[in-house]
């Protein structure tokens, strides 16, 4: 097995970012065809083609359209572009070299679920991908492709980019609908679902970047055919941001079920000279990271991940070698996640930082033998006890550092230095 | 109407109730904070956590609505030590700086700390460093380190003062009260914010540093800064009273009280009142017992003709009292020249949207009520000319007990200074009064707190209220007053006076505190 190129198939012509280059490849021909189908038969494509969310959830597409309300309420499309998981950044690269894949799949998106306005919410330090996404936008507007009457379809939409400020928890769905409404970005209490009372309280879809590009795709060449790549339940490709210590880090499209170990040392040119594997986080910082040996019975899908008790997340692979200390590590994770937390819930508000302060106390030669088991209750107690996931996300990393390499910890308080490395953590970082 | 089981007992709730809601009506016990029934879910505390029958993970009360047949509990290990965990969160960038909080004794951390704290604490690392003392308006004061960010304060400004002076800053742990330059939290309910305070965040400027919780015994009253009548409670020791505080009525005020009714303590207590009657003849002022200047307007009114008396009513007593002295002056005296003084004409009927009235009487329906059915229809024109004209030569006056919201207190005495005796009844000193000259009878009377009554409030609402203490020993109640004024004597109150030490109310409390029981006293929270 190799990659699969479907979304990416062109991203290698600089003029694919324009619409003539995109059109010369066939684009926006999906939309003629799918602006003359039926929009439920445009959903139930989706639905059968086993799309799901390539944000990080993993939620199936179709059946997250099908709770939208059945009637003709107003209703909104948002992107979540806001890719801000450590590790990821495949949404950026389809940005960047196809603008107008998304817009294209963010029309037919629309079109299958009745709305008339949409918002593409970009992290706010992609400045390069917003110009690209601008531009696009003024083009597809030029050519009739969005606005009213949509080529004569009689369908109007929509579409403007929003630049989000910088915040991590922007990119939890309903802390996003928070932030484009004006307000502090911070996820709100479920229920409702947004699907029921999203943006402006009205119902709403977020989907990411690659699974709104996707729906083209699933609408171009059928479900059954988006079905032949990837497993029963993982069906398509999906795009892998590969980092860390492999020898060509990047992007790479492959289909689900792929091999995790194929893609480090396939795709990922392997490690690098005299370096062994010692450790993945296969789907974003937020998830729990594998052992080399886990890696080999990896694949790249969501049960397979989920069966390793990690997850597929948002597809971003980030291989350690044997050069890294786990615990200087972690500490940048949590430290990342105190720094992120919206301060909401209690249990997230104050454990992530509990965590951060006791990492660095160990780090910096304080730390207690009793302060490693504390790790883990405070993790295990900050888990699935607030309103959205970054909790978990904060608490599984340091769980699955402390439970797998906890020699590297135990050595670090005792010793006052890194395993690995042998020096302290001002060494270590100057 | 969805049947559900809460700790095994059955339970049915209105379509729609939440579990928290439900739990709390049926008297069980749920640990929590961000959670208030006058303001909107937000969910943030974590720490009303139930168990669902069906469902793998412990979830929130206060945002799951009841359906038929659902099986709750908040008993099982798990969640005591998701409840557990979720309290200890809230404690370790607590300051614990209980001995000098002033919360300290009615606080939420301390009273659920009590039923669900973990009692081992495990926080070894540096506590986060935020603002202290914090001058949020000119009525609160914010402790950020205090603060566990339920956000009840920010809900109350933006959902009930709709004021949206209270906003969070910041993120993480990082994250703080505060409000926006050069706007302070400055509106006329500020001081709610310090009651849902589950912790010593916010405090009153007004009541800080002033008592220990614990030295204060309360009473629930009717505030009677307006014709709302809110209900609401008063803590008092024997140095005085020291602050009001909202009681939940669904008909009159919800959970809430305006600032200016928070106030009313201040004209209760002995620094403002009226301690002696204060007689004034040719020969100057002389003291004497309240009673006795009663008496001794008596000796002035019987020998006065029904003609040449007028009687003055502010709407500040209560409807007994009102009828009391109407029906004495009617009966005994033979005048209906009986006059309302209205303090605040121009703004009477003003009303705010919330709680505020302009009509700042607790009681103008009830003095209505007691005029008309004595059939009382004069004027004040009418007083006016008879005090001009020299007909009306001996006035009594039921002063006004809140003066501050009389302005017009000083022209008025001036007008009522021209009658040749003037017996004014009033619980407050005040200077004008004591600057008049000629026959002069100021004779203390009782304030709301230290009787027990009625008043009626804008709506028609009769609000019988209990005597919370004595302020003034000596002070009258209008009703008394009226008796002695007509050659009466007051009835001695034939219920036992004094009862055996063992069964005294009190003492039966003391003893429950001796026992050191702790009472979870969801109320305050």
């Amino acid at each position: 097995m190799a990659e699969v190129k479907l979304l990416t198939e062109f991203y290698h012509l600089p003029e694919y970012q324009t619409l003539a280059g995109y059109k010369a490849k066939g684009g926006y021909e999906t939309l003629v065809k799918a602006l003359k189908m039926q929009p439920q038969a445009i959903i139930d494509e989706v639905k059968a083609s086993g799309l799901r969310g390539r944000g990080g959830a993993g939620f199936p597409t179709g059946m997250k359209w099908g709770f939208l309300p059945k009637n003709n309420e107003p209703r909104f499309l948002l992107c979540n572009a806001d890719e801000g998981e450590p590790g990821t950044f495949k949404d950026r690269m389809m940005m960047e070299r196809a603008p107008h894949q998304l817009i294209e799949g963010m029309i037919i998106s629309a079109f299958a679920i009745g709305s008339n306005k949409g918002y593409i919410y970009v992290r706010g330090e992609y400045v390069y991908p917003i110009e690209c996404l601008k531009k696009a936008l003024k083009e597809a507007y030029d050519a009739g492709l969005l606005g009213k009457n949509i080529l004569g379809s009689g369908f109007d939409f929509d579409l403007d980019v929003y630049r989000g400020a910088g915040a991590y928890i922007c990119g939890e769905e309903t802390g996003m609908i928070s932030s484009l409404e004006g307000l502090k970005g911070q996820p709100k209490l479920k229920p409702p679902f947004p699907a029921v009372q999203g943006y402006l309280r009205k119902p709403t879809i977020v989907n990411n970047v690659e699974t709104l590009a996707a729906v083209t795709y699933i609408v171009r060449d059928g479900a059954q055919a988006y079905r032949k790549n990837g497993t029963e339940k993982s069906a398509g490709t999906k795009l892998f941001s590969l980092s860390g210590n492999v020898m060509k880090p990047g992007n790479y499209e492959v289909p689900l079920g792929y091999p995790l170990m194929d893609l480090i040392m396939k795709e990922g040119g392997g490690m690098k000279p005299g370096r062994r594997l010692k450790a993945v986080i296969p789907g974003g910082s937020s998830a729990p990271v594998l052992t080399a040996e886990e890696v080999a019975k990896a694949n790249l899908d969501y049960e397979s991940l989920a069966g390793l008790g990690s997850m597929l997340g948002s597809g971003a692979v980030i291989v350690m070698d044997d050069s890294q200390c786990m615990v200087d590590m972690l500490g940048v994770l949590t430290h990342f996640y105190a720094h992120e937390s919206c301060g909401q819930c209690t249990p997230c508000r104050e454990g992530t930082g509990w965590l951060d302060k006791i990492l660095h106390s160990i780090l910096e030669g304080r730390g207690r033998l009793q302060d490693i088991d504390l790790l883990i209750k405070i993790a295990d107690n900050m888990k699935g006890k607030t309103i959205c996931a970054l909790s978990d996300a904060a608490a599984l990393p340091v769980l699955s550092f402390v439970t797998k390499f906890r020699d590297e910890f135990e050595f670090y308080v005792r010793e006052g230095r890194s395993k690995v490395k042998g020096t302290t953590y001002a060494e270590m970082h100057h | 109407m969805p049947k559900c089981t809460i700790n095994g007992k059955e339970v049915e709730v209105k379509e729609g109730t939440t579990i928290i809601k439900a739990m709390v009506d049926a008297g069980e016990r749920i640990a929590h904070y961000c959670w208030h029934d006058g303001l909107s879910v937000a969910g943030v505390c974590r720490l009303c956590m139930v168990e669902i029958e069906g469902n793998p993970r412990v979830q929130i009360a206060c945002n799951t609505t009841i359906t038929e047949g659902m099986k709750i509990n908040n008993t099982s290990e798990k969640v005591k030590e998701a409840v557990k965990w979720g309290l200890d969160f809230h404690l370790i960038n607590h300051p614990l700086d209980c001995p000098i909080c002033d919360q300290a004794g009615e606080c939420g951390l301390q009273d659920q700390y009590m039923e669900y704290g973990k009692y081992d604490p495990e926080m070894a690392e540096p506590k986060q460093k935020k603002k202290k003392v914090v001058d949020l308006g000119p009525t609160v004061v914010l402790d950020s380190e205090r603060c566990i960010l339920c956000s009840r304060c920010v809900r109350f400004t933006e959902e009930v003062s709709k004021t949206n002076e209270l906003g969070i800053f910041n993120r993480g742990d990082r994250s703080e009260i505060g409000t926006h330059d050069g706007m302070p939290l400055d509106n006329k309910y500020s001081l709610n914010t310090v009651d849902i305070c589950p912790v010593g965040a916010l405090t009153s400027k007004d009541f800080r540093f002033r008592q220990r919780v614990w030295y204060l015994k309360d009473a629930e009253t009717v505030c009677n800064g307006c014709a709302t009548g809110c209900n609401v409670k008063v803590y008092y020791n024997k140095e005085g009273f020291f602050r009001v505080k909202p009681v939940y009525n669904e008909n009159v005020n919800g959970y809430w009280m305006c600032d200016e009714g928070r106030d009313i303590y201040k004209f209760v207590n002995r620094e403002t009142r009226l301690l002696k009657a204060q007689v004034r003849s040719n020969s100057g002022w002389s003291e004497m017992p309240a009673g006795a200047a009663a008496k001794h307007a008596h000796e002035l009114l019987k020998t006065t003709s029904g003609d040449s008396l007028a009687l003055v009513l502010t709407a500040q007593y209560t409807v007994e009292e009102f009828d009391a002295i109407v029906s004495t002056f009617v009966n005994e005296f033979k005048t209906k020249k009986i006059y309302f003084w209205i303090n605040n004409k121009e703004t009477f009927d003003n009303f705010d949207g919330i709680l505020l009235r302009g009509d700042k009487n607790p009681n103008t329906k009830g003095l209505l009520k007691v005029l008309e059915k004595h059939g009382i229809t004069a004027t004040w024109n009418d007083l006016s000319q008879g005090l001009a004209s020299g007909a009306i030569k001996t006035v009594v006056v039921a002063g006004p007990e809140n003066q501050a919201v009389f302005p017009d207190f000083h022209e008025r005495v001036k007008e009522l200074s021209k009658a040749q005796n003037l017996i004014w009844l009033q619980a407050g000193k005040n200077e004008a009064l004591m600057s008049l000259t000629g026959n002069v009878w100021l004779i203390p009377m009782k304030t709301f707190v230290e009787k027990d009554g009625t008043f009626i409030n804008h709506a028609g609402l009769e609000q019988k209220f209990k005597k919370v203490t004595t302020v003034v020993s000596e002070a009258l109640t209008l009703t008394e007053a009226a008796l002695l004024m007509s050659g009466k004597n007051l009835a001695i109150p034939t219920a036992q006076p004094f009862l055996p030490l063992n069964q005294r109310p009190d003492q039966v409390e003391l003893e429950a505190r001796k026992k050191n029981e702790f009472v979870f006293r969801r109320g305050s929270l």
